[in-house]
């Protein structure tokens, strides 16, 4: 649709004269020259069906593995054992797991996470869920992978409080570990880079069950309820829902100010000159969503009910707010449905068997 | 909507009469998704960044050289970017990290 467009012009250095109209801004910004931004009409585009939308939120049939880090059992199996083993915290209380514990959806159920010596954190624990499906983890995205992000918590002093040298040598004095990491890592020995990919491996083998709304996916009409089934639609349509948590795990993994009262600027921090990066925050993922609340990045809503409310008034109006976020107008009925299709992508989870640690 | 087009331009400035050859090529930002993913073109071609998406994206490059941030754009508007130096570019949105591309820019 888009093509090329070729520019013959009299020039002279690097100027270059615009004859194109509707001129609202230049901006420059090191050696890449930033001409004049134009405006012009955008078309939304028409809904699509019920069916057409079903395909869009298939599950998919792979697992994703990064090519740096392939799976193996072996590698897993140690990666299980080290993510529950509260070892890896310098005062031996706190896990991977204790954060993110498959008892509360992979999360803590806590509004915020609580770290080394009861320090109160600022933001709740994300929950690891599906995480093999992402591209960019932390509420703000500071980590670009998962196994730059397995280290971070671990070393935080106001998380685990593990200093990384200090890890090593406790990790090599179990000795019992010594087999684990040469089964997985063979000739490598522990290192930051096998204990990372080691935890990243076994995290990208969590992934939510086949919920209800699955079965429904692939078919099955009396999967979910009639109520459930206007709740998909009003989550693709009226609700607008869908334009951040989007696909089968519900989520665009990008950032967004959905009008939350907070001063934490998210991926703000890291974005300056980006109004709508303010107050931004990852899209979590809806898998599993009734056993992952309480719910946003701070924890300040305790049910799906509150959340749908805070959708439908679109919260604080600032300019960092997402384009996405206005008053919905959302019917009593509206909400209901919409809880109720919410509440269909939980699934009848197997427990999760804790492994025994080596001594 | 925004199709190849070819677009004679004239300029006189300073009085110079030095003629110049460069190409200019649409990018959209569709369905948080750049249009291309990877692409070679020619130093001092342009890329015109397009949002006809229903949300506010940004345009970045951090690549030396070539660096630029376009900041919050909004849908319905366009903003040019002229490429300076050779080398390869890393492009992302910043708020929606999945969308990148890669820009090789030859001499």
């Amino acid at each position: 649709m888009h093509g090329t467009r070729t520019i013959i012009g009299l020039a002279a250095g690097a100027a270059f004269f615009a004859v194109l109209a509707g001129v609202v801004v230049t901006r420059s910004f090191a050696t890449a020259v930033v001409g004049e931004t134009r405006t012009f009409a955008v078309t939304k585009a028409v809904d699509a069906t019920t069916e057409k939308l079903r395909a869009d939120y298939k599950r998919p049939k792979i697992i994703p593995f990064p090519k740096d880090n392939p799976y193996t059992a072996e590698k897993a199996a140690l990666g299980k054992t080290l993510f529950f083993d509260s070892r890896l915290s310098s005062g031996n209380l706190l896990s991977c797991a204790s954060c993110h514990s498959p008892a509360y959806g992979w999360g803590d159920g806590q509004p915020v996470g609580v770290g080394h010596l009861m320090n109160k954190l600022k933001r709740r624990s994300p929950s690891i869920i599906n995480a093999a499906y992402a591209q960019i983890f932390m509420w703000d995205g500071r980590a670009g992978s998962l196994e730059e992000q397995a280290l971070g918590p671990i070393q935080a002093d106001v998380e685990m409080a593990m200093p990384i040298k200090d890890l090593l040598v406790k990790l090599n004095a179990i000795a019992e570990y010594k087999p684990l990491f040469d089964a997985a890592f063979p000739g490598k020995g522990i290192t930051p880079d096998t204990i990372a990919h080691a935890i990243a491996t076994y995290e990208r083998t969590v992934i939510s069950g086949r919920a209800p709304f699955d079965s429904w996916i692939d078919g099955d009409e009396k999967a979910i309820s009639a109520e459930a089934k206007r709740g998909f639609v009003l989550f693709n349509t009226k609700g607008q829902c869908h334009t951040c948590h989007s696909g089968w795990n519900f989520t665009d993994d990008s950032f967004h100010d959905i009008g939350l009262k907070t001063s934490d600027p998210g991926r703000g921090k890291f974005l300056e000159g980006i109004p709508k990066a303010m107050h931004a925050f990852k899209t979590p993922g809806l898998r599993e969503v009734t056993r992952r609340g309480p719910y946003m990045h701070n924890g300040s809503m305790a049910t799906l009910e509150q959340i749908i409310e805070h959708y439908d008034h679109a919260g604080e109006e600032r300019e960092s707010r997402s384009d996405l976020i206005f008053p919905l107008k959302l019917s009593k009925q509206d909400k209901s449905d919409l809880v109720a299709f919410l509440k269909t992508l939980t699934s009848d989870v197997d427990p999760t068997t804790v492994p025994v640690l080596p001594r | 909507m925004i199709g190849t087009k070819t677009l004679m331009t004239i300029a006189f400035l300073c009085g110079a009469t030095v003629a110049l050859a460069s190409t200019e090529k649409m990018i959209s930002q569709k369905g948080k998704v750049f249009s291309e993913s990877e692409l070679t073109i020619k130093v001092g071609d342009t890329l015109v960044f397009v949002n006809d998406d229903a949300i506010a994206h940004n345009v970045l490059s951090m690549s030396a050289g070539n660096q630029f941030n376009l900041g919050s754009i909004k849908p319905g508007n366009s903003t040019p970017v002229t490429f300076k130096a050779a080398g390869d570019v890393q492009i992302l949105c910043a708020m929606h990290p999945s969308m990148r591309m890669k820009v090789k820019v030859t001499d």
